[in-house]
């Protein structure tokens, strides 16, 4: 039957000569698991496009309704939770995935002559994708959304000269408000995407018309057993570089690596759809404008940089980490086949550019791990975890409970308390000890509603796992 | 696709069974991801068309106050949930109390294609102003395009006030169908 429709449309579309230039492009070295991330890149793409369009059904730009909506999603809409849960942990894998793919290409050399324009229309593909990251972080408009954006449109205040007018124009005015969201919707849903997908195709379109870098040179012999019918003899390209013109042996696309691309996409899309399933990401409160108390953190993806501006302060470093690293930065990966030019890619007559590549990605880790332990020193605490903390020194309960062990041993270690007991027990239990636990010692502290409240919800946040 | 169809056209494969085997793997890939995103994309999509309505007993007032053998208006204010928002309504029900003390309620929306109607006192006449249809004071349609009498709605009376449900039907049909 397919075949039979395929052939109603080949008599009149002359779909073969389209059939042989999608699947038939020649990958030197012959097929290779190395080469999935590009594709595994477009997959993740195109998942964000779908679910985005889907989140779209429900949700309302405007700070009035952004946040409910979100909420409505998440509650009320069947499968609501798991199709934003893709998006969300689609997001971390797209970034993943590019982070391998310009760690492949740049161990491969493939950014060099004559594969310079695609290589920076891939670093271009990766700030729209920063840029969809960034717009995207601020819609569902909770209280971490609303104070991680408020940061990220301060650093670029301190670009001189223009900074002050960058930031009234990306908030749309002196506050970050209506305005400013519905302008983040319009940039992360409408014109991105449009930029995106025009990048997308010159990348493609660039990628077929300079082929596929391929093994570096001397790699070739290693690739590919000796005699499969799969490969086959490619003749030296005329035009092609010198140090690629030699006889080395080629594999079509299709099949072997369409079907390596599409093993990885399942598996990406599995552990996606796991991620969604088994770990929730729950909206912080509704963004509160006035509550500078909120410390928002960003996602594990600005981690690094999160954990470098630190460092950085100071009315000259600050400036430095806040916007000349990141356009040196930029500049850099801009230029790099320029700085990079010869055309030998083998790593062994490349040594200065990938060890400078190894301290890059050696600092971000190291950047990553020293963030994620500031942050499981510094608990992230709402408001009310941290005035209810502020009543249990006030009162002195150190001096029977012990937490994490501080404290005396006289009542019981209350280290996991939130484990065991719950909202009512606590409330029962702090307006007469007595009336829950008979015969304890424990006097009787008059506290009003919010106190008592505040002090629930810190015992409340002492759990094993938070 | 089946591997038989793909082999037809796999020209270029020296080997034919590994290269059906390959297409065969990449279109199940293909097809398990698709499945796995259409079903939940799918319930995702339709779920709040398939939620019911929540109705709750409106309260529309002390009974003591509507006149005997006379429809009137009240208004029926409630909280209708429209999506992720809650928004007030009023509803401008017809209210009749019977000399048994017994009150019947009608929708106040017509049968014949939605709109609102009055009570004319003086012919003893529910007049829809839209397309003439005219209902007696029991709901009978005694002129116009109406296809049914007019709908009534769940009443009860607690300590002394109206209770109402408020429910909505579709127009133009000469059954009476819930909405």
């Amino acid at each position: 039957m397919a075949s039979r429709i395929y052939e109603w449309l080949d008599s009149r579309l002359k779909l073969k000569p389209v059939k042989e230039t999608l699947l038939d492009e020649p990958i030197p070295g012959g097929a290779s698991w190395i080469y999935v991330f590009g594709s595994a890149t477009l997959f993740l793409f195109s998942l964000q496009a779908i679910t985005g369009m889907f989140l779209a059904v429900y949700y309302a730009p405007t700070p009035d309704h952004a946040y409910d909506s979100i909420r409505y999603i998440e509650t009320q809409v069947l499968f609501g939770a798991f199709v934003r849960g893709l998006h969300h942990w689609g997001a971390s894998a797209m970034v993943v995935a590019i982070g391998l793919h310009m760690l492949q290409v740049f161990l491969y050399g493939a950014y060099k002559p004559p594969r310079e324009a695609m290589w920076i229309v891939g670093v271009l593909l990766l700030l729209l994708t920063m840029g969809f990251a960034f717009t995207g972080y601020l819609l569902p408009w909770d209280q971490n959304a609303y104070w991680a954006t408020q940061v990220g449109i301060n650093m670029v205040g301190s670009v001189p000269f223009v900074g002050t007018f960058l930031v009234k124009v990306m908030r749309g005015g002196d506050m970050l408000g209506v305005l400013t969201l519905s302008r983040f919707f319009a940039v992360h849903v409408l014109f991105l995407p449009a930029g995106i997908m025009v990048l997308v195709a010159l990348h493609m379109f660039i990628l077929r018309r300079v082929g596929p870098a391929g093994p570096w040179a001397g790699a070739f012999e290693r690739r590919g057993k000796r005699g499969d019918p799969s490969m086959r003899q490619a003749a030296p390209e005329e035009g092609s570089p010198p140090g690629e013109r030699r006889a080395h042996r080629s594999e079509p696309f299709y099949p072997r690596q369409v079907f390596m691309d599409a093993v990885v996409m399942l598996g990406v899309f599995a552990v996606v759809a796991t991620l969604a399933l088994t770990i929730a990401f729950p909206l912080t409160d509704k963004a509160n404008p006035s509550d500078h108390s909120f410390i928002p953190v960003p996602e594990w993806y600005f981690l690094f940089y999160y954990q470098f501006l630190k460092y950085m302060e100071g009315p000259i470093l600050g400036p430095i980490a806040t916007w000349v690293i990141p356009a040196l930065f930029i500049g850099l990966l801009l230029a790099l086949p320029f700085l990079d030019p010869s055309k030998d890619r083998a790593p062994s007559s490349r040594r200065a550019v990938l060890g400078l590549g190894a301290f890059f990605l050696a600092g971000v880790f190291a950047l990553v791990g020293l963030s994620l332990h500031d942050l499981q020193a510094m608990k992230r605490t709402d408001p009310a975890v941290a005035s209810g903390n502020a009543l249990y020194e006030r009162f002195g309960c150190a001096g029977c409970h012990r937490i994490h062990g501080t404290g005396g041993a006289v009542g019981p270690d209350l280290s996991y308390v939130g484990d065991n007991r719950d909202r009512d027990w606590l409330i029962r239990h702090f307006r007469d000890p007595q009336s829950t636990s008979p015969g304890s010692i424990m006097p009787k502290f008059n506290l009003d509603e919010q106190q008592l409240s505040d002090l629930t919800v810190y015992m409340l946040s002492l759990k094993k796992r938070a | 696709m089946r591997g038989d169809a793909m082999e037809k056209s796999g020209d270029q494969a020296p080997d034919g069974a590994r290269r059906s085997f390959f297409a065969w793997l990449i279109m199940a890939s293909a097809g398990l991801i698709g499945i796995s995103l259409a079903v939940p994309l799918g319930g995702y999509v339709v779920s709040p068309a398939l939620k019911r309505r929540e109705k709750s007993w409106v309260d529309a007032g002390p009974v003591a106050d509507l006149p005997l053998g006379e429809p009137t208006q009240r208004d029926l204010v409630m909280t209708l949930a429209d999506g992720y928002r809650e928004i007030a309504a009023a509803k401008g029900i017809w209210a009749l109390r019977r000399e048994t003390n017994e009150v019947t309620v009608y929708s106040p929306i017509c049968t014949h294609l939605g709109c609102g109607y009055r009570w004319d006192g003086a012919e003893k006449k529910f007049k829809c102003p839209c397309h003439g249809s005219m209902f007696d004071i029991e709901g009978k349609v005694v002129g116009g395009p109406a296809p049914r009498p007019l709908d009534r709605l769940p009443v009860k009376i607690e300590n002394g006030r109206l209770m109402v449900k408020y429910e909505e039907f579709k127009s133009g049909t000469k059954e009476q169908v819930e909405i």
